[in-house]
This record gives C-alpha cells, sequence and structure tokens, in this order.
C-alpha cells in the first residue's frame, strides 16, 4: 500500500518502501517544517534577556528542571519533528562551542526561516536562498570581525575588568542576575586559576549543597568533596593535617576474595588457617604498603572496606573511599600525585602535598577540603541555595559564564549586547543588499530583517514598546553608523542607549558563531523537500505509537 | 490546556514533542498565578503551627505510620505533596532544616505571605521581575537591618544560661514544653559536650538520641555515654561490671573463614570429629585471647552461636553480640578503644574503658539497654528520650533536635535578635522607610515586602489568641515611638512586651537565612512562565 503509486495507470503497484513508511515532499512539507521549527522558538522566545522568564519542565519520571538555559529547555521538550530536532542541535551545538546564547541562536534560525517562509510559497526555489543566506552569513561574520573592539591582554586590571564585564552579561537573564558582582568574580576568579593554556573546565568543580542563601556560596582555591560511605572507625581518624601527604589509589582495599571465580579446595581442617591468614597477609601487605610512604592522606576510587579504616585510624591515617573519578583526577592536579592503581612499588615520589587538609561542615553535610594547594590549577565552587532546582539552575548559569570568560580569555574582541551588535548587522546587510542585483538582494535584506529579532523579543520579555524600540534604533543605525553603532535596549533605563558604555559586552566569537550556526542551520531545513520516516520498529522502549501518517494517504500536493 | 499543537497550511495535525497529548502546559500570567495558589495553599497549612501557643498537625502515611508534630519541615516533608511549586516550598524547609535546624515553619509562612503580596502587585499589571527585584532590595534592607537590631550573647563553657535561654524560645512551640527547662538544658549540654569550641565545629553524630516507649517525658536524660539498644549474649551474665575493659571487635566468634569461595570435603567420622574438635579449639582459643589482654567484656559485631555463648560464660566474659556499625563506632570513640579486626591483633592498647556498664531495664517490659557511663572520652554523649507513647518520644527527639541546633548556631555565631516577631516587625518599618526613597516602580514592591513581613506577627498574635491587627499595630507603633527594637508579640500573654525581658532570642544566621531564601524562593517562583508536565497517569 506505502508503495507510491505515481502512474496514473492501472500498473501493478511498484513496493519501493517498506509499508508503513511515511513520506511527504515538496514545498509543503518545507513550509510544514518551518512551521515545526516557528512552534519550537515560541516556546523558547519567552526566556530570552534580562527580564526573560524561566520554564518549567516536568519530565515522565517526575524530574523537575527550572531552566532559562536555551540548550536546556530544548533538550528537556524531548522534540521529535526531524526539523525541529535541526534547532535543538545547534541550541546544543552552541552550548558546546561557547557555552552561552544558545536561546538567541534558536530564536534566530526560526526567525530566519520566518522571514523566507513566502518566499518560499511564492516558489523561490530553496537553493537560491540557501546561496543568499550563506552570502549574508559570509558579510555579517566579516562586518563582526571587523567592528569587534580589541581589549589590551597586557594590562592585567583592564583585561580582568573584561572578563568580569562578560560575565556580568551573561548572567543578566538567569536567576542570578541580581547577585552579579558576586558571582562574576567567583567565576573570574575560578577561570584564572586555571592554566591558562588548556583552559580545561573539567578542572572547575562545581559541588551543590543545598541549604544557605546562594550569597553563601564559595570558592575554594583548591578540592572539595563530599565526604564518602565511611565505616565503621573513621570517626576515630584525625580530621585535619597541615601540609599532609596525599596518596590517590585506585585499589579496593577491603578483605575479600582475591579471584571471584576461584575456588580453595580444602583437605585437613589444618589449613583452613592458613588459608585465612594468607588473605590477611594480602590486605595487609596493601595497607602496609601505603603506610610506609608516609601519607596522611588516603583516597581510592574504590572502597576502603572497615578493616582497612580502622587500620589506618591506628596510624593516624586519614582515608577515604569511593571517591569520584573527577574528584579524584582534580586532586591530582592540585596536589601533584599520581593515581596509583597498584600498590607494590608505592613510594613517596607518588604523593601529593598540599597547605592544609580538613574535614569540615558545609551545611548539612561534611565535606573533605584541599587548600593552598601548589599546583593549584583547580579550584571548586561550592553552591548554596534554598532548593535543589534553584542550584541546578545555578549551576548551569555558572556554566554558560565560565565558558563565555573562558571564550573571551582565548578571544580577546568584544561587541555590545542588549541587541546593539544585532541591529548594526543588520544596517550593514541591508545597505549592501541594495547593491546587489536579483534575488538574493531580497534574501539579504530578510536575514538584516531576521536579525532585528533579537532587540525586539528583548523588549517584548521587558514589556516596552516594540515598535518604538525598534524603530528608534533602526533609525539611529541608519543616521549615523559611527556614533550610534552600539546602541541597543537598555533595559535598566528603559531606553535606547550606548551599550558599550554601560559595559554589556560580549565576546565577538558568541555572536558569529551563533549567526554562523543559525544559517547554517535554516539552510539545512530549507534544502530538505522530503522526509521518509521507516515505521518504528517494534521496540518496546519506544512506548509510544508511530507516528501518525503525516501525508499519507493523500494526493502529494507538490508536482 | 493544549499541549504544544500546531497545524500545518493544510490543516493537518503534526506532533513536534514526544508523546505531546500526554503533556499540559501552562504558560504567561496564568501559570504565575496557579504557581501562587498552589503555594498559598501549603503555606496556611503550616500556618497555625508557628509560635509557641502553634497547633499541631497529625499526619498518616501510606503505612499508617502516624506523626504528630509542630515542626514545619517534618509536616511538610509528611505531606507527599504532588504540586511542584508545592515541592520546592518542601524542598525550602528542609534546606533551612539542614542548614540552621530551626525556623522551618516561619520560613514557609514568609514565603507563602510574599506570593501572596505579589500576586496584588501583578494584578495591577507589573511586571513579575520587577517584582522579584523589588524583594530583593527589599530583602538587602532587612537583612542589613537585622545585623544592626541584632544583640551579641555572652557565653562560655561557665555561663550557659543565655544559650539555655535561647533553647528555651525554640522548644517553646513543641510539645515538650511541659518539661521546658529539661529539655533546654540537656541540649545545651549535649552540644558543649562534644563541641569543638577552638574550631567552633559541632559534630552531630557524637549525639546519638535515643528514643524508648514508656516512662514521661520528664525521664528523658542525658548520658555521657552510650547507649546500645542490646542486652548481654546470655542471661546469666552480670548486669553490671565496674571499670570496664572493653575489647571491641568487628569479627565473628567462630572459625576463621576465607573470603574465597572454598569447600571442604569430609569422607571419614575421623575427620568430622576433627573438625569439631577444631572449631571447639578455635572457641577456646579466641576467649583466652580475649582474656588474657585483660578485657573484661566482649562487644561483638557479629553474632556466636550458643556453644561460644556458654563458653564465655563459662569463662566470666559478659558479652554483647550484634552491636551495628554505627554504635560500634561511638562505642570505640567514649571508651577511647580500638576497634579490632581479628582476635590476634587483641593487645591491651586497644581495649577501652568506660566507669560503669550496666544493663538498664523497663518496667514489666523485657526491654533491655546497655548504658557505657563515665567513659574514657566524655565526647560522645547519648540522649535518651522517654514518652508515653510512640508519637511523644519521636516529637521529642525532633524538638531536641532543633534546640540542639540552636545552641550549634550560637556557639558558631553568637549574634542573637529577638523572637516574638519582634525582628520582622523592626524589619518592616526599615523596610517601609527605605521604599518611600525609591524612584521607579520596585517601590510597590518593596512595601508589599514590608507588609510580607507583617504577616509573622499576625500570624503569630492569631494562633495565640489575640486580636492580629490590634495587637501588630500596637507594637509597630511602641517600636516606633520607643525606638527599642526588642518590642514583639506577647505570645504567653505575660504583659511584656519587650522581649528581652522575656528571654526569646533567635540566632541572627536563622532569621537571615529566612529572609534570603524565602525571597530567593519567591523570585524563583515568579521568573517561571512555562509549565510543561509530563502526565503518566494513564498508565
Amino acid at each position: 500500500m506505502a508503495g507510491r503509486g505515481q502512474m496514473p495507470m492501472m500498473q501493478p503497484q511498484v513496493i519501493v518502501l517498506k509499508e508503513g513508511t511515511d513520506t511527504s515532499q515538496g514545498v509543503p512539507q518545507l513550509l510544514s517544517n518551518i512551521s515545526a521549527c516557528l512552534a519550537i522558538c515560541d516556546t523558547i522566545r519567552t526566556t530570552l534577556g534580562p527580564r526573560g522568564m524561566d520554564k518549567l519542565i516536568v519530565d515522565s519520571q517526575g524530574r523537575v528542571t527550572i531552566s532559562n538555559d536555551g540548550a536546556t529547555i530544548m533538550k528537556l521538550l524531548d522534540v521529535v519533528q526531524p526539523a525541529a530536532r535541526t534547532l535543538v542541535d545547534i541550541a546544543r551545538a552552541q552550548d558546546a562551542e561557547v557555552g552561552d546564547g544558545t536561546t538567541s541562536v534558536v530564536l534566530l534560525a526560526g526567525e530566519l526561516l520566518k522571514e523566507v517562509k513566502d518566499y518560499v510559497d511564492e516558489g523561490v526555489s530553496s537553493q537560491t536562498i540557501i546561496k543568499g543566506f550563506r552570502r549574508a552569513a559570509d558579510l555579517a561574520i566579516n562586518h563582526i570581525k571587523e567592528i569587534a573592539v580589541d581589549t589590551d591582554r597586557s594590562d592585567k586590571a583592564k583585561f580582568r575588568e573584561l572578563l568580569e564585564k562578560c560575565a556580568a552579561t551573561s548572567m543578566n537573564s538567569k536567576l542570578i542576575g541580581s547577585q552579579k558582582e558576586f558571582f562574576t568574580k567567583m567565576v573570574v576568579d575560578a577561570v584564572m586559576r586555571l592554566d591558562q593554556d588548556e583552559l580545561n573546565e573539567d578542572m572547575i568543580g562545581i559541588k551543590k549543597i543545598p541549604g544557605g542563601a546562594m550569597q553563601d556560596s564559595i570558592l575554594v582555591d583548591g578540592v572539595a568533596f563530599k565526604k564518602s560511605f565511611s565505616y565503621a572507625g573513621f570517626e576515630q581518624q584525625p580530621k585535619s593535617f597541615d601540609a599532609p601527604k596525599i596518596v590517590c589509589l585506585n585499589v579496593e582495599l577491603e578483605l575479600k576474595a582475591e579471584k571471584d571465580n576461584a575456588e580453595v579446595r580444602v583437605d585437613k581442617v589444618s589449613e583452613y588457617q592458613a588459608i585465612v591468614d594468607a588473605e590477611w597477609k594480602i590486605i595487609f601487605d596493601k595497607l602496609d604498603s601505603i603506610v610506609a610512604t608516609g601519607a596522611n592522606v588516603v583516597l581510592s576510587r574504590l572502597p576502603i572496606g572497615d578493616l582497612a579504616t580502622q587500620y589506618f585510624a591506628d596510624r593516624n591515617i586519614f582515608c577515604a573511599g569511593r571517591v569520584s573519578k573527577d574528584d579524584l583526577d582534580r586532586v591530582c592536579e592540585a596536589t601533584g600525585c599520581r593515581v596509583q592503581s597498584t600498590t607494590t612499588g608505592l613510594t613517596a615520589k607518588y604523593l601529593g602535598v598540599c597547605e592544609r587538609f580538613e574535614e569540615c561542615q558545609i551545611g548539612g553535610q561534611r565535606f573533605n577540603v584541599f587548600k593552598g594547594c601548589p599546583e593549584a590549577k583547580t579550584c571548586t565552587i561550592i553552591l548554596r541555595g534554598g532548593a535543589e532546582q534553584f542550584i541546578d539552575e545555578v549551576e548551569r548559569s555558572l556554566h554558560d559564564s565560565i565558558m563565555v570568560v573562558r571564550r573571551a580569555v582565548k578571544n580577546q574582541t568584544v561587541v555590545a549586547g542588549g541587541g546593539a551588535i544585532e541591529m548594526e548587522v543588520s544596517r550593514y546587510l541591508r545597505e549592501t543588499a541594495r547593491q546587489i542585483e536579483g534575488k538574493q538582494q531580497l534574501i539579504i535584506t530578510a536575514v538584516a530583517k531576521a536579525l532585528e529579532v533579537i532587540p525586539r523579543q528583548l523588549c517584548e520579555n521587558a514589556g516596552f514598546d516594540t515598535t518604538d524600540f525598534i524603530t528608534q534604533l533602526r533609525a539611529r543605525h541608519a543616521q549615523d553608523p559611527e556614533r550610534y553603532r552600539w546602541h541597543g535596549v537598555d533595559i535598566e533605563e528603559e531606553a535606547v542607549t550606548d551599550l558599550f558604555a554601560k559595559f554589556v559586552w560580549e565576546p565577538a566569537l558568541v555572536k558569529t558563531n551563533a549567526i554562523a550556526s543559525a544559517i547554517e542551520a535554516a539552510c539545512l531545513i530549507l534544502s530538505v523537500d522530503e522526509t521518509v520516516t521507516s515505521q518504528k520498529s517494534q521496540d518496546p522502549m519506544a512506548g509510544g505509537q508511530p507516528m501518525p501518517g503525516r501525508g499519507r494517504g493523500m494526493p502529494m500536493g507538490g508536482r | 490546556m493544549s499541549a504544544i499543537y500546531t497545524t500545518d497550511e493544510y490543516g493537518r495535525p503534526f506532533i513536534i514533542v514526544r508523546e505531546q497529548d500526554k503533556k499540559s502546559r501552562k504558560s504567561g500570567i496564568e501559570a504565575t498565578k496557579s504557581h501562587i495558589m498552589a503555594a498559598k495553599t501549603v503555606a496556611n497549612i503550616v500556618r497555625t503551627s508557628l509560635g509557641p501557643r502553634g497547633l499541631d498537625k497529625i499526619l498518616i502515611s501510606p503505612d499508617g505510620d502516624i506523626t504528630i508534630s509542630n515542626d514545619g519541615a517534618t509536616i511538610m516533608s509528611q505531606m507527599a505533596i504532588e504540586n511542584q511549586i508545592g515541592k520546592l516550598l518542601v524542598e525550602l524547609s528542609k534546606s533551612q532544616d539542614d542548614e540552621i535546624g530551626d525556623g522551618t515553619t516561619g520560613i514557609v509562612v514568609l514565603a507563602g505571605a510574599l506570593l501572596e503580596q505579589a500576586e496584588e502587585l501583578l494584578d495591577r499589571g507589573i511586571h513579575p521581575i520587577r517584582i522579584s527585584d523589588g524583594f530583593e532590595r527589599a530583602c538587602k534592607i532587612a537583612v542589613a537591618h537585622l545585623d544592626k537590631v541584632s544583640d551579641v550573647i555572652p557565653w562560655s563553657k561557665d555561663d550557659t544560661s543565655d544559650l539555655f535561654k535561647c533553647a528555651k524560645t525554640s522548644l517553646g512551640s513543641k510539645i515538650v514544653n511541659k518539661c521546658h527547662d529539661q529539655f533546654a538544658q540537656i541540649a545545651v549540654d549535649a552540644i558543649l559536650a562534644v563541641a569543638d569550641l577552638e574550631r567552633k565545629d559541632v559534630d552531630f553524630e557524637l549525639i546519638k538520641v535515643e528514643g524508648k516507649v514508656g516512662g514521661e517525658l520528664a525521664d528523658t536524660a542525658l548520658v555521657h555515654g552510650v547507649i546500645i539498644d542490646k542486652d548481654f549474649s546470655h542471661p546469666q551474665m552480670p548486669k553490671e561490671i565496674k571499670d570496664a575493659k572493653i575489647a571491641i571487635l568487628t569479627c565473628p566468634f567462630e572459625p576463621p573463614k576465607p573470603k574465597t569461595k572454598h569447600k571442604l570435603e569430609i569422607t571419614t567420622v575421623k575427620e568430622f570429629e576433627e573438625l569439631q574438635k577444631y572449631e571447639r579449639e578455635t572457641f577456646e582459643t579466641m576467649v583466652r585471647q580475649v582474656k588474657e589482654c585483660g578485657a573484661n567484656i566482649v562487644a561483638c559485631q557479629w553474632g556466636f552461636d550458643d556453644e561460644a555463648n556458654s563458653l564465655l560464660l563459662q569463662h566470666k566474659l559478659p558479652a554483647i553480640r550484634w552491636v551495628g556499625g554505627p554504635e560500634i563506632e561511638l562505642l570505640a570513640i567514649a571508651t577511647n578503644g580500638r576497634i579490632v579486626p581479628r582476635f590476634e591483633d587483641l593487645s591491651k592498647e586497644k581495649l577501652g574503658s568506660a566507669g560503669t556498664i550496666r544493663e538498664m531495664s523497663f518496667g514489666t517490659t523485657n526491654d533491655n539497654m546497655i548504658v557505657v557511663e563515665h567513659c574514657a572520652n566524655s565526647k560522645a554523649v547519648t540522649v535518651f528520650v522517654r514518652g508515653g507513647n510512640k508519637m511523644i518520644v519521636d516529637e521529642a527527639k525532633r524538638s531536641l533536635h532543633d534546640a540542639m541546633c540552636v545552641v550549634r548556631n550560637l556557639i558558631v555565631d553568637n549574634r542573637v535578635v529577638y523572637g516574638g516577631a519582634a525582628a520582622e516587625i523592626s524589619c518592616s518599618i526599615a523596610v517601609e522607610k527605605e521604599a518611600d526613597q525609591v524612584s521607579s516602580i520596585e517601590q510597590y514592591a518593596m512595601r508589599s515586602f514590608a507588609r510580607a513581613l507583617d504577616v509573622i506577627p499576625m500570624t503569630l498574635a492569631e494562633n495565640s489568641g489575640l486580636p492580629p491587627i490590634e495587637t501588630l499595630s500596637y507594637v509597630k507603633s511602641q517600636q516606633i515611638k520607643q525606638g527599642v527594637w526588642s518590642l514583639g508579640v506577647d505570645c504567653m500573654d505575660t504583659g511584656i512586651n519587650d522581649m528581652k525581658e522575656q528571654f526569646v532570642f533567635d540566632p541572627l544566621i536563622s532569621k537571615r537565612q529566612q529572609f534570603l531564601l524565602a525571597t530567593q524562593l519567591v523570585k524563583m517562583i515568579l521568573k517561571i512562565d512555562d509549565v510543561i508536565v509530563h502526565r503518566n497517569d494513564e498508565q
């Protein structure tokens, strides 16, 4: 049935595709894809900007997420429409690449599609549109690179100021917006502590402890992690050391069967004791070799049993088992020790050091804190907050800012946010378009118009008169591009002002990447004119019914 | 409430989100309003348990367990709230509980009041973010004001009278206020016993609270030592041991077994006899080893069979078996003993010592407990709670925990503000005054914040059977007139409004935390404009 009988005559049907396969094609398919994308955009539209709102999403397991982060929301929406999925992917790509501007990239892509929807309907070939888009992207990105302001990296204080400004801009729209002075300092401190060449953000640990206000969050210059499960005897271990020696292991310190599948056959009762003794010897040998190195703190990724706990307690050594891998990695990075997967040949040279180790109470939990590490290329942010969802959102916001700061360290050109750069690019495209002949002119103008969505949405979310602001912005940018270059929507003042002077700064890279990937996504969606959906295999995991036949059984619209 | 539902140009619906017919969605002002409704409902439930004259709630769990409580965090967590916003409030009170341990009802009432005020502002058409900005500004002022009106209470190891008074304030609203002084004293003594005064650190794991149904609340006592809910392994063993030397073992009284899988094939009778002999010998060696190191009592994490038991009796070695891990640890800490993993490692130095170890029996029941007192190390204490029924014992435990938290907080930071809602009233005055100087829309939100703060004294007055509005306006006017920030609501009807004279204190950090957390949560709720819920009620 599903084979496509394109032939008008009563010929035997040729079955090309498997039964149940859903196909649809042509312009209607394109238009319906565009509508799907627009529907997604509408969902996250209101999260943009400092007056943007949050979404509360409850998934099928009942987990609650409250977020303002575009990428997070898109991910949780669980989109199945294939074209709309593209938007989810670009949000994720933007998140991975620059970490910020995920909402804007989706909005921009949606708006681009909306602007060209009419052209598609009128029969402009999608290839023409795509060509126009590509050209516009090149023009826009080059223009941003041209006008982006280069900042001086040699002046330490100024450079730091730049980073703080960028971090603050990315926090504006988030829950922590009102505490941004506090958090920008923390974020910049954290990034500056990293190895400036690598800037591996995994080396910034973020720990979440419910309770306390968010102002109680702290930055530890070293490593901190939650006390792991401990066996009896743990409380008898010393809980603080000055200048301790640290050993990190990947060894199980437990009295247990050495090989799971081995079986010992005992012939005589007297042999019994010998085997028991042998087993004890194995574990004691391990413990002895650790003690012999002179370590004060023993950490292991695998469990440390009660026997070992008590053994260490007797010798004034602190131990913690089941430390998670990233925590252990950070400890290594900070203290300079190496993870050992065996205890044989363990010598003092594999040990790490730090100035102070302590187990202390933070909120309702006990934490192991290593401070003053010599090779401190790592740090830990301990976040506090009233509810778990709250801290989760703070973490996401901080992650965004960290990524932005990281980018800014590597890439020191900045532009003004608040829709200013978009307006400037829009003006430039519009002017350039006039010199181009043919349909391209229309497309590039459409891109110019689409860029205005950012300032427009900012105004809308803040409850300002959108038309008023947009026309004012457009006029100013057209009158004197030099003087009004950085004019955008100032939410605080409810006016159009120079945002560069107001320090609403963003790394230029965020913007170029956003424009490039938005246009890429739009092109991708436009270039699809047929969707072939195979019927879902009988997958018990899928649960849902196969997609209801879109277009199936209907006469094909396109010709 | 339609899902994300779209049709294309030809009117054919298409699906964007997985299983979208199962998702409900609410957005815009409608969502905010429904959140506020939910939060208000939850806040109203706990409202009546605020203050010394507050009433308790009875909660029945799905398994039929009954909890009677006055503690905000307990009530909230047992209510099994379904609504998402309600759950946020539960977390709010829980995090106050984790961090401070007290003031869990107050924080929920405050958050509810703030949202109620926000609703009014939304109706006037103010943008939710502007409202939360205003709240945040007001909160900053209030917290700064709290610092200003706070008082330092002096205390030392010898003079604990002020700590005692704070503990009393916290216990005021609880069921235990029959034995008010006694419980407050227990809380203070327990904390001081384990506190590390130099580091200002209190490890709660060293304080154990044991409860036993029977007797009355007044029988509750603080034991400087450990209580183990076990009895001696043999009924004929002595019930009391003086100058005990205790061997703490984590291995069973039985022939050691290898952990590797093993098999012993017995083919002849002789071999069987040998095995029996071996087992008997091992028992005897073990008992001898314990005896030789000088121990006169054994605490064992594992069990031993009847044969070993009678052997121990013969050798006059009292033993306790099946002692749990945490108890073993506490016992080791309290007696300065070491936990010994096998018999070969036993030595004199590893034994713990305690002044007395005795078995305590209760009434006519067969229940026994072992009390280890006068230990070498006084840092481990146990509070032994008695009460007429299980509900009372449980509630007493919770109340005690709250009171201990208050004392702990004061040891960490000894600044206090005055209770009886005096702090809230004075903050409300301060915020209102500042609000007049703000030129933007936030002014309205700040005034609303002040009004929300007034809800606390009003609720307090209401719960105490006083006319709320009259009381509030009287106290407020007196505070302004006299300029004394310690005036509050006189819940106990003593005729004195000055909380300084009534000795009603709250730790500063507790109040500060309440304000900050409640404001932040309200901000979060106001910021949500879209709710997508995946319902799976069909299956």
